[in-house]
C-alpha cells in the first residue's frame, strides 16, 4: 500500500474503537518478503479480530502455509462498523494485518466459514476489498476466492460468491491448491483453466462448473457438471493422521474472546448424537497421544506466555488416554499458575474425576453438562442416552467436590417433543438446584442454556422441518416463567436467529441472491444478533420470489435431492436415513467405537488408515 | 521461596503500532512477556492468581513514549543483566527496555507518587510556532480552562505546569508541556490540543518523562 495511504490509516486509527485490532505486529506473527514467494494467501475470518483471532483452524493453516518457502499467508478480519465507515469514506481498500497489503493484491483469499450467520460479512469484505462479489463477475487476475470450514458442507447458499470451496479438512488440500495456483500463475492461461484444474483436486468444489435444474415445486431436479472431468460428487478431505500441532501461536495485543492457547486433542466423535452436525461431518475420530500433546502445551506456553489452555475436542471424556493426560497436565504444569479448560465432558462420575485433576488449575470455574433432553424417551430419540439416576449422581458429585456453578444445556424443538418433555427440563433444573442447595447452600448457581433444534444438513434429522416460532416461543415462555419462579438463570437463542440460521444452513443455490439482496439492504454481522436484520431477510426472500418457509418449515421427502447431496462426507445418506427411522421409534445406537454400524466412513477412507502407532482412529 | 520478594523497576519506551494498544492490553502484554521470559515471578495471593505487576501510569491510546515505568516482583534474586536480557527478548520490538534494576520494597507505589508527566508534541506542518504560541497565550490568559471528559469537568489552568517551544529544526514545530498527573488532576495533552483547534491525530505525542514526588528518589 502506498506510504500516504499507510499514514492515512494511522490517522484513522485514532478515531476508531480498539485500533489494536487492525495493526497486527503481535508476538509470533509471521512476516515474509512480499516478493520472495510465488503464492500469497490471505486467511480471512469474516468477523472482527476479537472473534476470529482465536480460531484454531486458521492458526493451523497459518503455520502450514507459512512453513512453505514459496508461500506466504497473512491474516485479515472484518472491520467493525466504525472502521468500515472510515475505510469507505477515505476509499481505503481492506488490508492484511501483516504487510498492510490491499486484499486485492493477494493470490488467494481463503475465507473460513465456521457458521452461517457470517455469510453477509463475506460479501462486505469482498466489497471493501474492491473485488466483485459474484464469482462470474471477477476479472482474470482477481484473487481466487476460496471457502472452507464447517459450514461448507452445504456450500450452495454461498456458491455464487466463491470461486472454489475446500470441503473437509484443509491441512493437506491447502498445499495442493497452492501448487495448482502456482503452476497456473506461471502460464498465461485464463482464469477458467485455473478453476478447471482446481476441480480435479480431490475435495475441491468449483460451483460454477455445475448446472442445477429445479422441479416446478421448487425441489432440485438435477445437478450435473457442465464439463467433462468435473466430478459428480465431491468427497470431503480428511488427514489420515492429525498433523503436528502448532505451538507458536500469535499472541493478540488486544483482548479477544477465548484469549488462550487451544490444543486440539481429538477430532471427531463416535457418539452419534442425531442433531449434531459436527459429530457427523468430522468422522473418523482421530486423536493425539499424550506424548504428542504435552510438548505442544510446553512449547506453546513458552512461546506465547498464555495464562490459559483449552484442551479441545468434541467429547473430551472419549479420549482413550484422558485420565493420564489430565494427571500429567497437572504434574507438569500445576506450579505455573495457569488455568486449563476441558470442554464437552460426558455426564458420568468419571468426568468429575477428570475435572478434579484439573481443579487446582482452574480455580473458581463452573461445571458444564449437556444432557440436551430431560426425559429418557427424548434422549433415545436424539441418541444421547443417559439414565436419570446417573445424571443426578454426577450432579451430586459435582457439588460434593466443591463446584458451585453448574451450567446445563438442553434443546427444544426436537422431533416427537411434547410439553411434558419441555416441562421435564424445568423439573430437572429445579431438582438439580435443590441438590445443590442441600449440599452447598444458597450460593449455588444453576444456569439453563436452551437452544432450539435446527435440523442440519448431513445429520439424521436433515429431512425434518424447523419447529414453528410460535411453538418455540410458547416453550421458551413456559421455561422462562418456570425458571424465574425457581430462581434459576436461563439463557436461550432467540427464535429469529434460529430462523436465519435455518435458511442459510439448509438452503440451496438460490439463497445466494437472497444473501446478496440482504447485504445490499444493510445486513451484516448477523451473528451479533443485536442488529434487527430479520425483516431485511424476509424482504430479500420476497424480492427474489422465494418462500422462506420452503427452506425452514417443509418436511423434506426421503427421495428428494437435497441441496448438499453432491457433497460426500463419507457417511452415507442410507445410514442417515436408517438412523432417522430409528430415531422416530426411539431406538438408540451405541457408541460406534466398539461396534461398527457401517456409516460409510471406513468405505470412503479406510484405505488411508495409518497404523495405530502413527494415529489412533476411533473406528473398530 | 523467600518471603520478601525482589522488586524490579523497568523504564521502557513504547512506540510503533503498539501505540494503538491501550493500558489494560499493555498490562496483559507485559504479563505474557514476563511469563515467556520464564522469570521466577511473584504472584498475587488469592483465588485468581495474577503476576504482581504495577504500571506507573496509563499511556493514552495513540501516544508513544520514551519513559514509561513499571514494577514487578520476583520470588528469587537474579542478575539484573540477565533479567533485562530475558525480558527484552520476550518483548515485542516496539517496547525497548531503557533501564532495569532492583528497587527498595519500601518505596511507595509508582502510581501513588506520580505527580506530573512531560510531553513532547510534534505539531502538524501547517501549524507554525508563532501561531501556536499566540493561541496558547490566549488560552492561558483565560481565568479558567474547563475540560470535560467522561462527564467530569476539570480546570486545566492549574494543571499546565510548564510549556515551551523547542528550537525548530525541521518543518514541524515541536512543543513541550509538563502536565499534572495526580489522581485528582490528570491533564491530557490531546485535550489541550483540541482546545487550541489542533487535531491530535495530526500530531505525534510522545511522553518523555514521568515525575514522582521527592520521597521516590
Amino acid at each position: 500500500m502506498p506510504k500516504n495511504t499507510i499514514s492515512l490509516i494511522e490517522k484513522i486509527l485514532y478515531s476508531v474503537e480498539k485500533p489494536g485490532r487492525y495493526v497486527g505486529d503481535e508476538h509470533n506473527q509471521i512476516t515474509k518478503e512480499w516478493d520472495s514467494v510465488d503464492v500469497r494467501w490471505c486467511l480471512i475470518f469474516p468477523d472482527i479480530y476479537d472473534i476470529g483471532q482465536a480460531n484454531l483452524g486458521l492458526a493451523m493453516l497459518y503455520q502450514i502455509l507459512n512453513a512453505e518457502e514459496h508461500i506466504l499467508a497473512e491474516r485479515s478480519f472484518a472491520p467493525w462498523v466504525d472502521m468500515e465507515v472510515e475505510l469507505r469514506k477515505h476509499q481505503i481498500p481492506l488490508f492484511s494485518l501483516e504487510s498492510k497489503q490491499s486484499l486485492k493484491n493477494f493470490d488467494i483469499l481463503g475465507f473460513t466459514l465456521p457458521y452461517e450467520s457470517i455469510y453477509t460479512n463475506v460479501l462486505n469484505i469482498l466489497d471493501l476489498a474492491g473485488i466483485n462479489i459474484r464469482s462470474t463477475d471477477r476479472r482474470e487476475r482477481d484473487p481466487l476466492i476460496l471457502g472452507g470450514g464447517q459450514a461448507c458442507f452445504n456450500p450452495e447458499p454461498m456458491a455464487d460468491f466463491f470461486d472454489a470451496f475446500a470441503i473437509g479438512e484443509g491441512e493437506e488440500v491447502s498445499l495442493e491448491i497452492s501448487q495448482v495456483y502456482r503452476d497456473w500463475k506461471k502460464t498465461s492461461s485464463p482464469r477458467s483453466d485455473l478453476l478447471l484444474n482446481l476441480a480435479q483436486v480431490p475435495g475441491v468444489y468449483v460451483p460454477s462448473l455445475y448446472d442445477i435444474s429445479y422441479h416446478p415445486d421448487g425441489t432440485i431436479a438435477n445437478m450435473t457438471p457442465i464439463q467433462p472431468g468435473v466430478p459428480d460428487k465431491i468427497t470431503k478431505r480428511i488427514v489420515a493422521a492429525l498433523p503436528t500441532h502448532p505451538s507458536k501461536f500469535v499472541v493478540p495485543n488486544v483482548e479477544i474472546i477465548h484469549d488462550r492457547m487451544s490444543v486440539e486433542i481429538m477430532r471427531g466423535c463416535t457418539r452419534g448424537c442425531r442433531f449434531c452436525h459436527a459429530g457427523m461431518v468430522n468422522r473418523p475420530v482421530r486423536q493425539r497421544s499424550v506424548e504428542e500433546i504435552l510438548p505442544v502445551i510446553e512449547n506453546g506456553l513458552n512461546s506465547t506466555g498464555f495464562e490459559e489452555v483449552g484442551l479441545l475436542s468434541l467429547s473430551s471424556s472419549d479420549h482413550t488416554q484422558i485420565l493420564e493426560l489430565t494427571k500429567k497436565v497437572h504434574d507438569n504444569f500445576h506450579d505455573r499458575k495457569l488455568s486449563f479448560s476441558l470442554p464437552s465432558l460426558r455426564i458420568e462420575s468419571f468426568s468429575v474425576d477428570l475435572m478434579d485433576e484439573l481443579k487446582e488449575l482452574k480455580p473458581g470455574g463452573g461445571f458444564t453438562l449437556a444432557p440436551e433432553a430431560a426425559t429418557e424417551r427424548m434422549r433415545a430419540v436424539i441418541n444421547k442416552p443417559l439414565d436419570d439416576e446417573d445424571f443426578y449422581q454426577t450432579v451430586t458429585r459435582i457439588f460434593e467436590n466443591g463446584w458451585r456453578t453448574l451450567k446445563l444445556y438442553y434443546m427444544i424443538g426436537l422431533p416427537t417433543e411434547t410439553m411434558e418433555d419441555v416441562d421435564a427440563i424445568l423439573q430437572a433444573g429445579i431438582k438439580v438446584y435443590q441438590i445443590g442447595k442441600r449440599l452447598i447452600g444458597k450460593s449455588v448457581k444453576i444456569h439453563l442454556g436452551i437452544a432450539s433444534l435446527i435440523p442440519k444438513p448431513h445429520t439424521p434429522f436433515q429431512w425434518l422441518p424447523v419447529q414453528s416460532p410460535q411453538l418455540i416461543q410458547e416453550k421458551l415462555d413456559y421455561l422462562k416463567a418456570g425458571t424465574r419462579r425457581a430462581g434459576i438463570k436461563m439463557s436461550y437463542n432467540i427464535p429469529d436467529s434460529t430462523l436465519l440460521e435455518s435458511w442459510l444452513s439448509r438452503g440451496d443455490r438460490r439463497i445466494g441472491s437472497v444473501i446478496q439482496t440482504a447485504w445490499e439492504a444493510g445486513a451484516k454481522f448477523d451473528a451479533w444478533g443485536e442488529r434487527d436484520n430479520l425483516q431485511i431477510w424476509r424482504n430479500s426472500f420476497t424480492t427474489n420470489n422465494l418462500d422462506p418457509d420452503f427452506y425452514a418449515y417443509r418436511e423434506r421427502s426421503l427421495d428428494e435431492i437435497l441441496p448438499w447431496d453432491h457433497i460426500d462426507i463419507g457417511v452415507t445418506k442410507r445410514f442417515l436415513q436408517r438412523d432417522y427411522d430409528w430415531s422416530l421409534v426411539g431406538r438408540t445406537r451405541a457408541d460406534c467405537r466398539n461396534t461398527c454400524f457401517s456409516c460409510g466412513i471406513l468405505d470412503a477412507f479406510g484405505d488411508q488408515r495409518p497404523p495405530e502407532t502413527i494415529c489412533y482412529w476411533g473406528c473398530p | 521461596m523467600s518471603d520478601t520478594p525482589f522488586r524490579v523497576r523497568v523504564c521502557y519506551s513504547k512506540t510503533g503500532n503498539l501505540r494503538f494498544v491501550g493500558h489494560l492490553d499493555t498490562q496483559r502484554l507485559f504479563e505474557r512477556a514476563l511469563r515467556r521470559a520464564r522469570l521466577p515471578l511473584r504472584y498475587t495471593q488469592g483465588f485468581n492468581k495474577h503476576i504482581r505487576l504495577n504500571l506507573a501510569s496509563a499511556l493514552p491510546l495513540g501516544f508513544i513514549s520514551s519513559s514509561e515505568m513499571l514494577d514487578f516482583w520476583l520470588d528469587e534474586s537474579m542478575d539484573e543483566q540477565e533479567i533485562r536480557q530475558k525480558l527484552q527478548e520476550a518483548l515485542p520490538v516496539d517496547i525497548r527496555i531503557i533501564e532495569l534494576g532492583y528497587v527498595d520494597n519500601l518505596l511507595p507505589s509508582l502510581q501513588g507518587s506520580l505527580i506530573s508527566s512531560d510531553y513532547k508534541i510534534t505539531l502538524p506542518e501547517e501549524e507554525t510556532g508563532e501561531v501556536f504560541q499566540q493561541k496558547l497565550a490566549q488560552l492561558l490568559a483565560q481565568p479558567e480552562i474547563p475540560v470535560t471528559r467522561r462527564e467530569k469537568t476539570l480546570d486545566y489552568k492549574p494543571l499546565i505546569l510548564e510549556h515551551s517551544l523547542q528550537a525548530v529544526s525541521s518543518d514541524n514545530t515541536i512543543v513541550n508541556f509538563k502536565l499534572s498527573s495526580t489522581p485528582g488532576g490528570n491533564a491530557r495533552p490531546d485535550d489541550l490540543l483540541e482546545l487550541l483547534g489542533i487535531d491530535p491525530a495530526d500530531c505525534v505525542i510522545e511522553r518523555v518523562g514521568l515525575n514522582f514526588s521527592s520521597n521516590e528518589g
